[in-house]
């Protein structure tokens, strides 16, 4: 009776301090940002038993990643034992569950394993973060404290398996002189029974290594909402609640959707100023992530279920070259700054100011610039924190609150919005490409001949404009023309996607652009687009639904694949039979949209597919993408497409494919940088079809 | 003090420029205005010595001739930060008619520095900035490529040949303002857009004034010729080409 008051006790200490804790978070929570609903359970339910249950993502590394799933799935099971102990102390009975005969057995016997399995784990853990020197161990963010928490934290898991071990052997040893008999199997503390013998003072050791390991389970729970292992108990929920779209599909901000239409109907954009309060209450609130408030719930959850394992940072193009950013950083410092300006929201409201913010406090502009918006990060992350609606968040603040884009990106908006791409060129200059190259059927002619194409091609700015990129233009409409597609363009009337725009954090601009596109692409009763370029591809996709436009499309490799599986189109090398072909995956294909086969389909009928150390999933941006292709990059110790280049060398390939017009650009620059532009080439997937074909 | 930026109202930089079929003026049909890149430059550095509390700037006000199509540009230039805009209510015709305009407008305010950018990027007419000074009878410096307050004492910078010269101007004065004046054009951010609705846009009457200058006709540029590829160890060819197709040797 007195042990189950003395626990009862213990147990309502334990309770009352958690619950203490839970209640700030919630306050804090309080003071996020409304995020996306959260719907489709079922959906949700299978991404949990995959990736959270399934350890999926964590194999991504294999042999750290097996040790980590054991040691999850051996806390699963030793969860059993833990609520167990808690029955048995609270109503004074002993083992409560052993009613469940042989499954009781069964999952004794996988705790006892695990147990040991586990103090294996956390051993090689703790020796790999005091002895060796992972890479991404380290980093500016990495200071004492984190790697003093991480320490503690493992000493914890360490010590509960010990004690957990220790109960069972002295358990065995205890009943065995008792003459009772065992309820449950523990193979491996029957092994160490035979090794250690407490003799009388058995009972008392395995009282006393069962109040220890219920003793650390209560304290583990108190210390862990103020650790980076809060991760414990958040990361199958954060995975459960992760956003659903796609990982290149950006967020919509509806406040921006309302001002746009408001400024592209001139009947009110100019209208007379309303008066006082009414207009007042009109404007929207903040406009991106300036400080800790700005935030939705879902970063905020991100932020404390991260554990700084650092795989982010370790896949991060800008980190990788030696660029200030890095991912975890990021995720890190919503939490700090949470934990500092959390209690003065908390206890003066939502005016509360401290003085200070997330952004240039914690977070400087020259790390936000340097995000290539790649997602080889959210790709990347266990538990699926999503990094890259952060970084953008606060590049909408900066460009639309401050307008305070690096100079060339302020260029870049003014262009789009003044004659519709990022380069200074006309709009009506848009056909020039064709000219003297190939016959490419005009929209607006199709229509006055009463025609309805089956397919719009979207050439995009670079495709119209780059004039490197011009000839992957000319080479795939050759393709076209070469298979009889019933096709179209827009020609002038087509205008930059806002792609570049939204993702350099001009809202405003990529929805005036989306909007008057959509108008077009709708008055043609457009449906279905193909392009060459993925960030077209992933906008129009994904991003247009949206605004109202909802097309079927198809980038240009998975058209080429069908086109192939209907027998439409069959390709031999040709002239490039033999030559040795690696592929450089395009991250608003790949990753952003998951689609790796298409383009590999149609290279391994060209020639001899070889891959990079990076590929698929695991690919590295060429650099270009989230608005670097119009800026400098930012300060570091190597650009992001040298990376590329030299790790596209490294396969002894004769040809270098892309299937981006960033891409192109960036592998073939690497190439000059190399001097190497001699010996290999880089070649768009569509001309090297092309090629083959000798159109 | 109060600045007032002259704002021309310009055709985007990549125009295609086409005339009416008499040739007597431009055609605007489907054209994309701006501000002139000059123009922009001088609200840029008007907008960072308001925004330097230790300047005794108290405000940025933007004036254009021109018609009401023209307003979407003032308005541009208000979300870029001006405070206020006027529009004077004519068709500009010439410079002196256009000078003439500003010179009214800002004899009427009480403003300390009135900047405009050194051409157009339309017309070319480099000559609005000078004109202003000389009907309203104040100084001007032409070229201020650096501009700064140091109390109420007003100190410019231009480039000169090899060099540069520091030169200090008494208040009301017109500075015509040369690239480097502000480092990079400000753009609207959706903020600003969004409070340019809410301030204050004046339309005023033009006053008197003569055009002195009238066009006859404009002609767009003899298109280029085609380029022509000779190979590389082919000189024979271009040394005939040369010769006998662009008669040059």
């Amino acid at each position: 009776m007195d042990k189950q008051i003395i626990f009862l006790v213990v147990l309502l200490l334990t309770l009352l301090a958690f619950a203490y804790t839970i209640r700030r978070y919630i306050g804090y929570f309080k003071h996020t940002r409304k995020g996306f609903p959260v719907k489709q359970l079922g959906r949700r339910f299978g991404i949990m038993m995959e990736v959270a249950i399934g350890q999926t993502k964590i194999f991504r590394r294999p042999v750290m990643g097996l040790l980590h799933a054991l040691v999850f799935w051996g806390f699963l099971v030793i969860l059993i034992g833990s609520i167990e102990m808690i029955v048995d102390g609270l109503f004074g009975t002993e083992r409560v569950l052993s009613f469940l005969g042989e499954f009781y057995s069964f999952i004794m016997a996988s705790g006892d394993i695990f147990a040991l399995i586990i103090a294996v784990a956390i051993l090689v853990f703790l020796f790999r973060r005091v002895f060796l020197h992972v890479k991404r161990f380290s980093g500016i963010e990495m200071k004492h404290i984190s790697h003093l928490d991480a320490n503690v934290a493992l000493t914890l898991i360490l010590l509960l398996m010990l004690s957990l071990l220790g109960m069972n052997t002295f358990y065995i040893q205890s009943a065995t002189r008792a003459g009772h008999e065992l309820v449950g199997l523990f193979p491996v503390s029957n092994l160490l029974s035979s090794w250690i013998d407490a003799g009388d003072y058995s009972e008392f050791w395995h009282q006393f290594n069962w109040w220890a390991h219920i003793g650390l389970i209560f304290v583990f729970a108190n210390y862990l909402p103020y650790s980076k292992h809060f991760h414990v108990f958040l990361s199958v929920p954060n995975v459960f609640l992760s956003r659903l779209e796609p990982l290149g599909k950006v967020d919509i901000m509806e406040s921006i959707t309302k001002e746009v239409k408001i400024m592209m109907d001139p009947d009110q954009a100019f209208a007379s100023p309303q008066e006082g309060a009414e207009a007042e209450a009109e404007v929207p609130e903040r406009f991106g992530i300036m400080d800790v408030e700005d935030v939705s719930w879902k970063n905020y959850f991100d932020s404390l279920a991260c554990t700084e394992c650092g795989r982010c940072t370790a896949v991060c193009p800008a980190n990788i070259t030696g660029k200030k950013l890095s991912p975890r950083k990021v995720v890190m410092d919503v939490r700090a700054r949470m934990k500092e300006k959390g209690p003065g929201l908390v206890k003066n409201g939502k005016e509360y100011s401290d003085n200070k913010a997330l952004l240039r406090d914690y977070i400087s502009e020259e790390e936000l610039w340097a995000c290539t918006l790649c997602n080889a990060c959210a790709q990347e992350c266990p538990i699926n924190i999503n990094h890259p609606s952060i970084i953008l968040g606060m590049r909408r603040y900066l460009v639309m609150e401050e307008s305070a884009a690096p100079g060339e990106l302020n260029a870049i908006f003014s262009n789009i919005e003044n004659n519709g791409a990022p380069w200074q060129f006309a709009q009506d200059d848009r056909m020039l490409w064709t000219e003297g190259k190939v016959e490419v059927p005009l929209m607006s002619d199709m229509l006055a001949k009463g025609e309805t194409p089956e397919y719009l091609l979207w050439v995009g700015s670079a495709g119209a404009f780059d004039d490197r990129y011009k000839q992957v233009s000319v080479a795939f409409t050759k393709v076209l023309n070469h298979l009889g597609v019933s096709y179209a363009v827009l020609g002038t009337e087509e205008s930059s996607s806002g792609d570049v725009a939204r993702r350099a954090g001009n809202e405003m601009l990529f929805q005036m652009q989306a909007m008057m596109n959509i108008e077009i692409l709708n008055g043609y009763e457009v449906k279905r687009i193909i392009t060459c370029d993925p960030h077209a591809f992933n906008t129009l996709k994904n991003e247009y639904p949206d605004l109202g436009g909802e097309y079927e499309v198809i980038h240009h490799t998975q058209f080429l694949r069908d086109q192939m599986s209907e027998g439409k189109l069959s390709l031999n090398g040709g002239s490039l039979a033999g030559k040795k072909i690696t592929f450089h995956d395009p991250c608003y294909l790949g990753r952003a949209n998951g689609e790796y086969r298409a383009p590999r389909v149609v290279l391994e009928a060209l020639g001899t597919s070889v891959e990079m150390k990076r590929n698929k999933s695991f690919a590295l941006c060429c650099g270009a993408g989230g608005g670097q292709m119009f800026k400098e990059a930012e300060k570091g110790e190597k650009e992001v497409f040298i990376e590329r280049t030299e790790e596209a060398l490294e396969t002894g390939a004769n040809i270098i494919a892309t299937a981006c017009p960033y891409c192109m650009v960036m592998m073939t620059d690497g190439l000059k940088y190399k001097n190497k532009e001699q010996e290999i080439s880089n070649y768009d997937i569509a001309e090297l079809v092309a090629l083959s074909l000798e159109l | 003090m109060r600045i007032l930026v002259c704002i021309s109202n310009v055709p985007d930089t990549t125009t295609k420029v086409k005339f009416s079929t008499d040739q007597k003026s431009f055609d605007d049909g489907g054209v994309q205005w701006i501000i002139n890149p000059w123009d922009e430059l001088a609200l840029t550095r008007a907008m960072e010595l308001k925004e330097d509390a230790s300047n005794p700037v108290s405000n940025v006000t933007v004036v254009t001739v021109g018609s009401a199509s023209a307003e979407p540009t003032l308005r541009k230039a208000l979300a870029i930060g001006a405070d206020d805009a006027i529009r004077v209510d004519a068709v500009s015709s010439d410079a002196y008619f256009v000078a003439a305009q500003l010179a009214a407008v800002a004899g009427s305010g009480d403003f300390g520095i009135i900047l405009c950018g050194i051409e157009s990027s339309d017309y070319n007419g480099s000559s609005v900035g000078g004109m202003i000074s000389e009907i309203m009878g104040i100084p001007s410096v032409s070229a201020v490529s650096g501009l700064k307050l140091e109390g109420e004492e007003v100190v410019i910078t231009r480039d000169i040949d090899g060099g540069r010269e520091e030169l200090s101007v008494p208040a009301p004065f017109v500075g015509v303002v040369q690239k480097g004046i502000a480092k990079e054009p400000r753009i609207a951010a959706m903020r600003g857009i969004m409070m340019a609705r809410k301030k204050p846009l004046q339309v005023v009457p033009a006053a008197d004034a003569e055009s002195y200058t009238s066009y006859k006709e404009f002609a767009m540029p003899e298109p280029k010729a085609p380029c022509k590829m000779v190979e590389a160890d082919n000189v024979k060819e271009l040394v005939n080409l040369l010769q006998n197709e662009a008669k040059v040797l």
